[in-house]
């Protein structure tokens, strides 16, 4: 123990942080999968709540431990912590934990007798399902990489797929169909549209001061 | 370039460099406890017993402490101090022991204003205040118990004494006589000092390595407690929240010691803790083993002091730490007895979350009135 505290530190903690609002995402990618096949891909949502419950329950317990470790950077390092990082770190574990809670959603609908897996529009629903599930697992690879410039990208990409399910969302409330053909897919499209978002809030970490965190699509400028 | 919110800030200097930079420092910090020794030593035995004569009183002197250590906020300073006097052998040890025991009273005032930070936030307040003065009250605890023991039996001095000729024996009979390396490094610019102000006066010259001794010592601790934490930080991070996870017990009081013998300073130890406290990430009780820790932790300094010093250095230096390891040995085992600093503090805290004019009234009178009228009707 002795020569493990004088082993030298540097900013592995910080580093420990981010590894684990990654391992976050890696995680919430997990819970998307299995959410989104119980009611895509035909999947028995009985037989993957259990685990998407007890994935979700692991993302909340990471949250609150990352919380812990940033109160006790700020209490150690005082006025030498880096504040912006720890400020950043705040939000963005909040953006991962959410888009476990918003997947755990996506479970719910397919627990409530919703299947979805010979619907007209599943490919529509399956190129969208890839794209998200795809968008996380790049979401966690970007920000443990700190890479600036594909989070660039990413940003524009799900800016353009953000109008996307505004449109599907409004097709589903101007629907003739009935509402067990239009709610599902309404709420659907607005779950996907969240955690695009909430992925979106941690790529601008990377990219934005900390006070226009989160508020990339309110400024076209911020598009070019 | 990183531009965004996650971009770091670059670290300034390479850690070997830093750490050679405290080794130096801690050469200064020597230097400056010689130069405190040899400076007391020319105004002759007549002026320094007079100037002793006045805590005679082990009561005076355990206010003496606590009042230097709050006005110098770093016991480290007081403890080096003692050593060196009693190093010149200006201080009797037996007047030197109540007075380390007030350095351990007075250092806990720094968590304590730390603390106030909250004060206009209750809730984080009543547990930041019961957090910092929980180490108070452990301490004034300690000192009720073993200061009249000490007065009674001489228990700490004496297996100090004990200790002390151990070292002695270990570092090898017959050597005594001759001066370690350290102690031939740390004498060289003192000489020269005095060689330089030869034909000054001993009083002159004595008021001069005086200041000069205590500005090095001061200077020195302050600056290798700052490379230190910056050197250590990560260590301290990684530690506390292994503390998080884990919880309290010997482990924690471990992390305590270490952490203040890493940044020579448990004021840092215990005042980190406060805002871990005040924002319920850290409770009370598996703070508490830290606080114990950190008090065994800050008596290195006092050992790396007696380093320039002569045996009686070493003796008061070692009496130190066995004044706190023997108050961890009599309140920790007991569960009882362990949960009475726990409960007078977080008693306190609550009374303090009502009416604030107590926390001035602790503060200002505990630490600076106390202590002042102590000295003044005592001596």
């Amino acid at each position: 123990m002795v020569f493990d505290f004088f082993r030298g530190g540097g900013d592995t903690q910080l580093e420990k942080i981010e590894a684990q609002i990654s391992q976050m995402l890696i995680d919430d990618r997990h819970t998307f999968d299995a959410a989104i096949n119980s009611l895509l891909g035909g999947t028995d949502p009985s037989l993957v709540g259990k685990d998407i419950k007890k994935t979700d329950r692991g993302v909340n317990k990471t949250e609150r431990a990352v919380r812990r470790e940033l109160v006790v950077h700020v209490s150690v390092r005082g006025t030498a912590a880096d504040i912006p990082l720890v400020l950043a770190s705040m939000s963005v574990v909040k953006d991962a934990e959410r888009i476990g809670d918003f997947s755990k959603n996506i479970w719910d609908i397919a627990n409530s007798g919703i299947d979805l897996s010979n619907a007209e529009d599943i490919k529509t629903l399956t190129t969208y399902r890839d794209h998200i599930s795809k968008m996380i697992a790049e979401t966690a690879r970007v920000f443990r990489e700190r890479d600036v410039a594909t989070a660039h990208e990413m940003l524009k990409e799900g800016d353009a797929l953000q109008d996307e399910y505004d449109e599907h969302i409004d097709a589903q409330l101007h629907t003739d169909q009935p509402a067990r053909e239009a709610v599902p897919r309404a709420l659907l499209y607005r779950y996907f549209k969240r955690i695009t978002a909430h992925l979106m809030n941690i790529l601008t970490s990377l990219v934005m001061p900390i006070d226009r965190l989160d508020y990339y699509d309110e400024d076209k400028a911020d598009r070019a | 370039m990183e531009t965004g919110a996650t971009s770091r800030a670059g670290r300034q200097m390479p850690t070997a460099v830093r750490l050679g930079l405290v080794l130096f420092l801690l050469y200064l910090f020597l230097v400056g406890v010689k130069a405190l020794e040899t400076g007391i030593k020319s105004f002759g035995a007549d002026f320094t017993h007079t100037l002793f004569e006045g805590v005679a009183n082990p009561l005076a002197g355990l206010f003496v402490g606590i009042l230097a250590t709050v006005l110098v906020q770093s016991s480290s300073v007081t403890t080096s101090t003692i050593v060196g006097l009693v190093g010149s052998g200006s201080l009797a040890i037996p007047l030197a022991v109540p007075m380390v025991m007030g350095a351990n009273i007075g250092t806990t005032v720094t968590n304590t204003l730390a603390s106030l930070g909250y004060l206009r936030r209750s809730q984080e307040f009543r547990k930041a205040f019961a957090g910092a003065t929980m180490h108070d009250f452990f301490n004034v605890l300690a000192v009720a118990v073993l200061l009249p023991l000490e007065l009674l039996t001489h228990f700490l001095s004496r297996s100090a004494e004990a200790l002390a000729t151990l070292v002695d024996r270990e570092a090898g009979a017959g050597v005594s006589t001759i001066d370690s390396p350290i102690k031939i490094a740390v004498k060289a610019p003192i000489t020269l000092f005095e060689n330089l102000l030869e034909g000054t006066g001993s009083t002159v010259l004595g008021i001069l390595l005086l200041v000069l001794g205590l500005a090095l010592v001061f200077v020195a601790l302050a600056f290798i407690t700052h490379h230190m934490k910056l050197v250590m930080a990560g260590q301290i991070e990684a530690s506390m929240n292994s503390l998080l996870s884990k919880g309290a017990g010997v482990t924690a009081m471990m992390i305590g010691l270490l952490m203040t013998v890493a940044v020579q300073s448990s004021s840092i130890t215990t005042s980190v803790l406060v805002p871990m406290i005040a924002a319920g990430v850290l409770t009370l009780r598996n703070a508490y083993p830290v606080t114990l820790g950190a008090n065994v932790g800050t008596t290195v300094t006092a050992l790396l002091a007696s380093m320039a010093t002569g045996r009686a250095g070493l003796v008061i230096a070692l009496t130190h730490t066995l004044f706190n390891i023997s108050g961890i040995l009599v309140f920790y085992p007991i569960s009882a007895l362990r949960k009475l600093p726990l409960t007078l503090a977080e008693k306190l805290a609550a009374v303090a979350e009502r009416r604030k004019s107590i926390v001035i009234a602790y503060v200002a009178g505990g630490f600076v009135v106390l202590p002042i009228l102590g000295i003044l009707l005592l001596q």
